[in-house]
């Protein structure tokens, strides 16, 4: 079964370019080229809008259990498609009709507050990541027991080492259970063993079912 | 199985379901704004007592000690002050907090959607909780002084929304265009302090009600009849407030806020292009 069909994806960036002086985007200057501009019109030479494709016709379809990388150079349009995947950004043309729960992990501990304590930082991000209430208390103690930070629930997250850092924020994602779970370059950081421990953890999830694509540089 | 569909421009057509499906999200970010808010201070929300006592004190001396503003009504300036206050700081604040909440969330709306505007709508939470506060601190002081509330005050939820609708559009507004320029950063600020002094806060509204441009002014100024209606329902037998005068400030609070919801809704693409760009 097919659960993500993503048909012709385009994405379409505009960059402004500014033949002389350069224009900086204060409130002011651009109140003051608007006005500008009623008066005198516009040569082709002096503003040129260009169009960046950073997706062009992308399609492709994912089946059920299928695990899928995305390689590619710098500026390849990776993040872009994981972004357009996760709802953060619209295709400019294209469809993409996904079955299933997705959720997508562009970063690790999205959400947290420095200032609130391990335990309220599990809530907040798990709620920002589409959990409901009682799913994170069901899963509370295997999230604290994958990440190994029993000792420092209490302790603000601004006091944790970057390593308990991202452990907890993988942790949490980790335990969202959704069908489709998206990845981006988050598994650079932390040690050999919490990594090998999060591939575990996909590998899991994706025999079970569930489909993975993420992205790695 | 849930199926979700993505395409350009159909998040705005589905947006109020989308709303409604993350209610619970709105929740938790307004906990989290509390949270934040009165951690590490000693006496936490304490504070949400000793602010508005601590405003009323000043201007109180200021006002009728030192400067000596002639009371054209029968009404006390303590209470005149402190009613205006209380409702002056929820206003304030709401502005405040709404206008920055995009830029405050940055690191969320680069990374994970959710309807945005749950942003400046959570960001209420504070001011919100702040007023309820400051509201049990002032009815007893209304008793003490001898005037004890009268059944109108079932009507202070209906000001209230008025105020905070009044402070979201034009703090939605603000949060939007903040974004790209932070000259709106600047602006706030400037409206709360002079806002204080052009809306009937620190003096009663007798005292400008028989100039001529009176009737202006109330078109010109929303906030003043709401401000009013606030105190009606508080103040037994207030003889200043009548309920056609706050039909300018309901046409104006209505209009703000389905032209800056429309404004945010539809914003929101460019939004998330700068910061796209930006911040990755």
């Amino acid at each position: 079964m097919t659960v993500i069909e993503a048909q012709n994806i385009s994405k379409r960036y505009i960059i402004d370019h500014i033949k002389g002086n350069a224009r900086g985007n204060t409130f002011r200057e651009v109140v003051t080229d608007g006005v500008k501009n009623l008066f005198t019109k516009k040569t082709a030479e002096e503003v040129s809008r260009e169009d960046f494709w950073a997706l062009k016709g992308v399609s492709f379809d994912i089946k059920q259990g299928d695990r899928v990388g995305i390689i590619g150079s710098n500026g390849a349009g990776k993040s872009t498609l994981l972004k357009v995947l996760s709802r953060i950004t619209e295709p400019t043309e294209g469809k993409i009709s996904i079955k299933g729960r997705v959720a997508s992990l562009l970063e690790v501990g999205t959400g947290f507050h420095p200032e609130l304590s391990g335990r309220e930082n599990i809530f907040l991000n798990g709620a920002i990541l589409g959990m409901k209430r009682q799913d994170i208390k069901n899963q509370f103690d295997a999230i604290v027991d994958f990440a190994g930070v029993e000792k420092f629930l209490d302790t603000p997250v601004k006091r944790y080492s970057s390593g308990m850092y991202v452990r907890l924020g993988f942790a949490i994602s980790a335990h969202l259970e959704p069908e489709i779970l998206i990845v981006d370059e988050v598994l650079a950081v932390g040690d050999a063993e919490f990594q090998r421990k999060c591939l575990g953890k996909m590998k899991d999830a994706s025999t079970s079912g569930k489909n993975n694509p993420f992205c790695e540089p | 199985m849930q199926e979700t569909v993505i395409e350009a421009g159909r998040s705005e057509k589905y947006y109020w379901q989308d709303l409604w499906r993350f209610k619970e999200l709105l929740w938790i970010l307004a906990i989290r704004d509390i949270t934040v808010k009165y951690k590490q201070t000693i006496i936490g929300v304490a504070w949400a007592v000793f602010r508005p006592v601590l405003t009323v004190s000043v201007f109180v001396f200021a006002f009728d000690k030192v400067a000596k503003i002639e009371n054209k009504s029968e009404i006390p300036l303590q209470i005149i002050i402190f009613t205006g206050v209380i409702f002056w700081n929820f206003f304030a604040m709401s502005l405040q907090q709404v206008s920055n909440s995009i830029i405050g969330n940055a690191n969320l709306v680069s990374k994970v959607y959710f309807p945005r505007l749950l942003m400046p709508l959570s960001s209420v939470a504070v001011p919100l909780l702040d007023f309820v506060v400051g509201f049990l601190v002032m009815i007893p002081f209304l008793i003490y002084k001898g005037y004890t509330p009268t059944l109108n005050i079932v009507f202070v939820p209906f000001f209230l929304i008025l105020a905070f609708f009044a402070a979201f559009s034009l703090g939605v507004f603000f949060a939007s265009l903040n974004v790209q320029f932070r000259d709106f950063q600047q602006i706030v600020p400037l409206i709360v302090q002079y806002g204080f002094f052009v809306c009937p806060i620190a003096y009663p509204i007798a005292t400008i009600q028989e100039l001529s441009w009176y009737p202006i002014y109330q078109w010109i100024n929303p906030l003043a009849g709401i401000i009013e209606g606030f105190r009606w329902c508080l103040i037994p037998n207030y003889q200043y407030f009548e309920w056609n005068t706050i039909i300018p400030s309901v046409v104006f609070v209505t209009i703000m806020t389905i032209l800056s919801v429309i404004f945010f809704v539809r914003k929101k693409i460019h939004l998330l292009i700068l910061f796209n760009n930006h911040c990755n």
